[in-house]
């Protein structure tokens, strides 16, 4: 815990360091769009991909709240 | 425990067009040209990430085959060496509803055979050898899930709920989740929160068990942030909190007693970069993780999504790493309060390397993914003794997804 404590401030300072960003208007903003820029390449595949390594590794977390269970863990 | 799914209602916002497609549009319209690259990009961006139901209706199907390899003949005490082959089907339907909703219905199948780790024993010659289940394990998990999902001209709002049944567990979640936008539309908050009723049944096979019915439960909670760096790059952070209560053993394993209390923290962070010559997306992905079982890990993935004509590529990397749980034994410490000789808990680790492609042909799109998964003590952060049951895996997977008005 005392390391995602840490971890945990790192990430603020450096979320507030983004305040400074310059915006992007909404006419430039076509290549975020992109299918490769997205945080997960499908819904179905981040389910199953969060279902495998969930079962098989003692990690979970981090990409969203957890869902329901199964009797494969 | 499998994570909600998210972002479903918004996956099918933007009906496929072909990587390029707005350049050619450019050189043959001289409107186009007149008003710029930026312009032209205006309406994938409206379409992909604006807070709008989806414009067409999709219906998918996906097909995948996860097999674990055999136990090595080295680490075998008795039993069979085969271990689990998963057939997963996955079905679903997603369509707009009116102005401002979405509704998504999810049905997955997975069919389970093989046989999985028992207990770890000595060998004569001294070493930590498994004894596994018979063969004949065989179990079919269906999960049904309803999502809708409410878009307003800042966020979108999405309420799920799932059941899944197997021979012995039953669970049923409800998750809520929320995303709102900055007023300049550079920052998005998301906030999530899940519950879950599980019910454990353990159905005696060809190995013993010893209770009859026990319950868990789970609460979920994420809260993350992404921001828009520049026109090519995009950041996100995320932090997630997940408590369990209840039966947290594995029935099917013969020294296992865990407490029944789990509390798992994790911190997430992301970033996407675009390089605009090569017409392709560099991602990476980072999980600090923490729980109260004394397990820490570091989960690190970088993949390049190429865009061709109407296909795109992307080879991944995973590298996972995690230290042993407090309670854990190479073979289970049966004097102390808790104990397990479950290699998932134990420290070692792991590199994943996968390759997915997809093609777009008019309304349909195919995607095919495989990748492999293998597991050592010594590919490790954490010090701690190997455990002979660790995995390795093939995952394969196609599919198919048709879009239409």
């Amino acid at each position: 815990m005392k390391n995602l404590s840490i971890l945990t401030v790192l990430t603020l300072s450096l979320l507030s360091g983004c305040a400074g960003i310059e915006p992007v208007p909404a006419w430039e903003r076509g290549y975020l769009a992109d299918e490769g820029m997205q945080w997960q390449a499908t819904a179905r595949e981040a389910k199953l991909e969060g279902h495998v390594y969930t079962s098989k590794e003692a990690s979970t977390g981090g990409a969203g709240a957890a869902g329901g269970g199964c009797g494969c863990n | 425990m499998v994570l909600a799914l998210q972002g479903a209602a918004v996956a099918a916002t933007k009906k496929p067009s072909a990587p390029g497609e707005t350049e050619r549009l450019q050189a043959k319209s001289p409107l186009m040209r007149a008003l710029g690259a930026s312009v032209a990009a205006l309406p994938a961006y409206q379409g992909a990430l604006a807070d709008a139901p989806p414009e067409f209706t999709e219906v998918g199907l996906r097909y995948s085959r996860y097999s674990e390899d055999n136990l090595g003949s080295d680490k075998l005490i008795a039993g069979s060496r085969e271990r689990y082959d998963i057939d997963v089907t996955q079905l679903w339907i997603e369509a707009p509803v009116g102005s401002s909703w979405s509704i998504a219905l999810d049905v997955q199948n997975d069919y389970m055979s093989g046989a999985s780790p028992w207990f770890v024993g000595t060998t004569v010659e001294g070493q930590p050898g498994v004894i596994m289940s018979g063969a004949s394990i065989q179990d079919n998990r269906v999960e049904v899930g309803v999502t809708t999902r409410y878009f307003w001209a800042d966020g979108n709002a999405g309420f799920n709920v799932s059941h899944s049944k197997e021979d012995d567990y039953e669970a049923l979640a409800l998750s809520f989740d929320v995303a709102w936008n900055s007023a300049d539309n550079a920052r998005t908050w998301s906030l999530s929160a899940s519950n879950s009723d599980d019910k454990v049944v353990p159905v005696d096979g060809n190995i013993p068990v010893f209770i009859d019915r026990e319950d868990l439960d789970t609460q979920s909670a994420y809260f993350g942030v992404s921001q828009i760096l520049s026109r090519t790059a995009i950041v996100r952070v995320g932090l997630s909190y997940t408590l369990s209560d209840g039966y947290l053993s594995d029935p099917y394993k013969l020294f296992d007693q865990r407490p029944d209390r789990h509390r798992r923290s994790a911190l997430s962070a992301g970033y996407r970069k675009f390089f605009t010559e090569a017409q392709g997306a560099l991602q990476f992905d980072y999980r600090f993780y923490t729980d109260d079982w004394g397990t820490d890990s570091h989960t690190v993935e970088v993949a390049w999504h190429q865009n061709f004509n109407r296909t795109t590529l992307m080879p991944y990397l995973r590298y996972y790493s995690q230290s042993e749980a407090d309670f854990f034994g190479v073979t289970a410490d049966l004097n102390a309060d808790y104990y397990a000789d479950d290699y998932r808990l134990s420290s070692y680790g792991a590199f994943t390397a996968g390759l997915r492609g997809t093609v777009q042909i008019g309304d349909w799109q195919l995607e095919g993914q495989l990748e492999r998964y293998e597991s050592d003590n010594k590919w490790g952060l954490y010090s701690g003794e190997a455990a002979p049951a660790l995995v390795d895996f093939w995952r394969a997977t196609v599919g198919i997804t048709w879009r239409f008005d």
